[in-house]
């Protein structure tokens, strides 16, 4: 097999995969760098990011408000000095996106301008109109053509990790476009493969989102932390689950039930004023909003639509003058997919899942307890969200964690040596012939696409917005029986160049390792924080039993072991998280205590 | 849902089995608010595994689904089978590129021009990330923002007969980022980007057919881009024979 | 071993695909017409040069009927030219800001449009008025 020799390989050219990489780079111009990607690097999903990328930014706002806001929206399970780190190096992070081009959006007097974000006490949120994440993976990719050091594998997908004396040593690739396989031999190897929202039903996330490096981490022995915790985002298109982003809300915009009434004051979230305050109403954390839908919608105050009830995203009073300098993609979303004019008519919107909040366990170093792997972004659990993350924080994240993954990665590039080369060799053949055999195989009858869609949608019935002990337990017990299935999945395609269906089934595969630690995890967890919420007897938060994280342990064919590790405090003790004028008052109370 | 159902046609090209490119048809069951990728993925899910296409994010930012839809470039998540029916949809692979297979185009000529552009930010006044970030005012800004909205997604090169006729020209999205990066406030790099601007493949290939402008999901006006470009590049060169000798460029 | 076989379109007949091409090609067409009559003008200054006989003739020329017809052809030709002519400039001029706004892409073309008609009518004035 052909062979590449590298010191770095970087798994994932989306925001923290190209940051990572920038950062290698610019720590050792003389260190080889092995960037690869199943897709070109724009089109990573970092792409369809909206709203804005937090970083204080303002005289009356501090890493402590910041801080507060992270942790309290995380409902305290954040490892606080990875918190205290990340909050402290966000501006900087924005500052250096700002120097390498990223279009911000400006005030009048040429000085970035800010917004205002659920959960957020004060404007942090730095924006590039509504597509905050397309300017920053472009200016990040464009950035990263300066850097002769970083090659670049476009289109090559991660088939496996590869793991000899006790160390991450490289990963096997497909070229997509050949379906030819090369090893890529590294002393450090950085997962920043993204989220895993696809493997529920109605979703946010682009096709590619399928948790690649979760699964491959997870297969070699890597524990994936807090995997239960899968944000719903509550604005989001009926049927395709496309995103209407949180600056709607940050701009002024308001959601209503089918009576016109702003519901969210009935959930905690209150006073309805004219101009959301922050950390209030339409600006309450995710977690809070999408399950206030569901209870609108038990209560029958929802609008029947064709895609399941709904309700409406009233941007109306902003004006169309203002939609189109702040929010111009999600007017013409709006326009184009639902022929709505939202400067006239309320979009209608439901909950859709949005983001994996657990992932690869890793220090605040971004190392995970593989020797050699590290991983950042979305595929991660560096311990900052928590149970619910905020919004703006995972561009920021992207960014900070990137940085540090890559400067970490390449010290510990600089202390090891390879292993035998012939050693690597045999383990990326095995890895092949692993891979080619899904194709190889001519009696299978289960069809990838049926596998995938029960996938989804028993997730989508287990693992929703509220959950309970036996609808969990079914849907453990579907997965189980998916992945016995999956032996027997049979392929159309047996072509080498372009067969997506032989790369989809891999996928498949790992979203059903994925899907598996999330329903376990969730099963387990048997309290209510964050995005986890039980309707079966465990409705409270229980600080005593269950302020720690999930581990989910890979088992081969069988079920994950479910194990759990302390969570870090340093500065904030758990406390009642809440928002609206009970949120204030509970704030005051703690200055004054 | 689906009550209705629309011939979709695809142009199949499979290297390792046609010699050549042809045309399949398939029968799609669909409601008002499919789009083409809605259709493709039903073919890829339930018809005919063996479908390749790229495409990924579903709201047009990504860039990944550029194809031909009944002879024009577009992306199909952002084209709708309620405005085709009752007609069939042809889908080809993007004009003006070799075909990988089926809907799939080799784009490794654009991803070179790309890197050739310089396309990143060279400071006309370097700033240490302690001196916090440039001012640049909401009019600086609309010099290149919608030059800064290209997402790659090639339909301008699909548009574009010259880069058809001769692939050599650096084409109307890459040199759109290039003036994206000239036009910034923050950049000092102009003249250096100029010698690619009137190169043999420059601006100057352009005859403003005007119609990548007319397909550019994203407003960006590359042809806009390249004419400006025109103009500078002209001046530049007649600027040239004022300046006395041995000034330097 | 790699099967990798890129197929290329050829691009033979590529404006008749397209009406947004056929439209190119007329444009582009009708620029023989300008052409065509700037020799007819030339072919006048000539004349002009060579003498009061020659000028004559050269008016002579100019009444023949297929010389009218000429004419007729070229003016609608020369419409469709600019017509089409002022509808790609907006694309082609850097942005014209008036007031702090940008100046939209139909007033370029209908102020390019405008300008060529009182143009023409001038020209028509003027030369009405020296033939009275």
């Amino acid at each position: 097999m052909e062979s590449f020799k590298a010191d770095v390989v970087i798994v994932g050219a989306g925001g923290a995969g190209l940051r990572a990489a920038i950062a290698v780079a610019e720590a050792d111009p003389g260190l080889a760098i092995a960037l690869v990607s199943k897709v070109y690097p724009m089109r990573s999903h970092t792409v369809a990011a909206e709203g804005g990328s937090a970083g204080v930014a303002q005289a009356h706002d501090s890493f402590e408000h910041h801080f507060n806001d992270t942790v309290s929206g995380g409902d305290w399970l954040c490892e606080q000095d990875v918190v205290e780190y990340f909050v402290a190096q966000c501006p900087q992070e924005m500052v250096q996106l700002e120097h390498w081009g990223c279009p911000w959006s400006r005030k009048p007097d040429g000085h970035v301008n800010v917004r205002a974000f659920g959960g957020m006490k004060i404007e942090r949120t730095w924006f590039a109109a509504d597509k905050t994440g397309f300017h920053m993976l472009h200016t990040l990719f464009q950035t990263s053509i300066k850097y002769p050091s970083i090659k670049r594998f476009d289109e090559h997908f991660c088939a496996d990790l590869i793991v000899e004396d006790g160390r991450a040593q490289g990963v096997v690739v497909i070229g997509i476009a050949s379906g030819e396989f090369m090893l890529i031999e590294a002393g450090a190897v950085v997962f920043a493969t993204g989220g895993a929202g696809r493997v529920f039903r109605e979703n946010t996330n682009g096709g590619i989102v399928t948790g690649d490096g979760m699964a491959l981490a997870y297969r070699h022995g890597v524990p994936l932390r807090d995997m239960e915790f899968v944000q719903y985002h509550p604005t989001c298109m009926p049927g395709t689950g496309l995103l209407f982003t949180e600056a709607c809300r940050g701009e002024g915009g308001f959601l209503l039930n089918k009576d016109g009434y702003r519901y969210l004051q009935d959930y905690g979230l209150g006073p309805a004023e004219p101009v959301p305050r922050n950390k209030a109403m339409e600006l309450g954390p995710r977690d809070r909003l999408s399950q206030a839908f569901w209870h609108e919608q038990q209560k029958g105050r929802t609008i029947e639509g064709p895609h399941g009830s709904v309700v409406h995203l009233d941007l109306r009073h902003l004006g169309e003058r203002k939609l189109r300098e702040r929010l111009p993609q999600i007017y013409e979303l709006a326009e184009e997919f639902l022929g709505v004019d939202p400067a006239k008519t309320p979009i209608p919107v439901r909950p859709a899942v949005h983001y994996t909040m657990g992932g690869i366990l890793v220090d605040g170093s971004c190392a995970a307890p593989l020797p050699g792997l590290y991983a950042a972004g979305e595929c991660s659990s560096v311990g900052i969200h928590g149970a619910n993350r905020l919004g703006s924080n995972s561009l920021a994240e992207l960014c900070v964690f990137g940085k540090v993954a890559g400067i970490e990665a390449a010290r510990f590039a600089r202390t090891v040596s390879p292993s035998a080369a012939a050693t690597l060799q045999k383990q990326a053949q095995a890895s092949e012939h692993r891979a080619r055999a899904i194709v190889a195989k001519s009696d299978g009858t289960e069809r990838i696409a049926h596998l995938r869609k029960e996938m989804a949608e028993t997730m989508e019935r287990g693992c929703g917005i509220y959950r309970l002990g036996d609808s969990m337990q079914a849907t453990c017990d579907k997965l189980d029986e998916l992945r016995q299935r999956y032996k027997n999945i049979g392929i159309e395609d047996k072509s080498s160049v372009w067969n997506s269906n032989w790369l989809m089934a891999i996928e498949l595969g790992f979203q059903l390792d994925v899907a598996q630690a999330m329903a376990y995890s969730a099963l387990n967890r048997k309290e209510s924080r964050g995005a986890h919420q039980r309707l079966d007897g465990f409705e409270q938060r229980d600080d005593e039993h269950y302020l720690k994280h999930t581990l989910a342990l890979f088992d081969g064919d069988g079920r994950p072991r479910i194990d759990y590790s302390p969570v870090r405090i340093t500065k904030s003790r758990p406390a009642v998280r809440a928002y609206g004028a009970a949120g204030e008052q509970a704030e005051k109370e703690a200055r004054h205590g | 849902m689906a009550d209705k159902t629309i011939t979709v046609e695809v142009l199949r090209y499979r290297p390792e089995q046609d010699p050549a490119p042809e045309f399949q048809r398939y029968q799609v069951p669909f409601s008002d608010d499919m789009s083409v990728l809605q259709a493709l993925l039903y073919i890829k899910d339930e018809l005919d595994e063996t479908l390749s296409f790229r495409w990924s994010c579903r709201m047009a930012i990504c860039g990944s689904c550029g194809m031909m839809i009944n002879g024009d470039p577009k992306l199909s998540c952002k084209t709708f089978l309620r405005d085709i029916h009752p007609a069939t949809v042809r889908v080809e692979a993007l004009n003006h590129f070799p075909i990988e297979r089926d809907l799939v185009v080799v784009m490794d000529d654009f991803i070179d021009k790309l890197e050739r552009i310089q396309p990143y930010i060279i400071p006309a006044e370097p700033r240490s990330l302690d001196q916090g970030a440039y001012l640049q005012t909401p009019a600086q800004l609309d010099k290149y923002e919608q030059f800064s909205s290209c997402i790659n997604c090639l339909l301008c090169y699909a548009a574009c007969p010259q880069y058809g006729l001769n692939p050599t020209f650096i084409g109307p999205g890459a040199l759109a980022l290039l003036h994206r990066y000239n036009a910034d406030s923050r950049d000092g790099a102009s003249a250096q980007r100029m010698e690619l601007v009137a190169a043999e493949e420059g601006v100057f290939n352009c005859t403003a057919v005007g119609y990548c402008s007319e397909v550019c999901p994203k407003h960006v006006d590359p042809a806009n881009a390249v004419n400006q470009n025109k103009t500078t590049a002209a001046a530049d060169y007649f600027a040239r024979f004022l300046k006395p000798k041995g000034s330097g460029k | 071993m790699n099967k990798r076989r890129p197929y290329v379109r050829p691009m033979t007949g590529w404006w008749r695909k397209n009406p947004f091409f056929i439209e190119y090609m007329i444009h582009e067409g009708t620029a023989l017409f300008v052409a065509a009559y700037a020799l007819v003008l030339l072919a006048g200054l000539v004349c002009l040069a060579q003498g009061e006989a020659a000028w004559n003739g050269w008016l002579g020329a100019l009444r023949h009927p297929l010389a009218i017809l000429f004419h007729l052809v070229t003016l609608a030709m020369l419409s469709y030219h600019s017509w089409t002519w002022f509808k790609i400039m907006p694309k082609t001029m850097p942005p014209v800001v008036l007031g702090g706004r940008r100046l939209p892409a139909a007033a370029i073309t209908g102020g390019g449009l405008a300008a060529v008609a009182l143009a023409s009518i001038a020209a028509l004035g003027l030369v009405w008025g020296m033939t009275r």
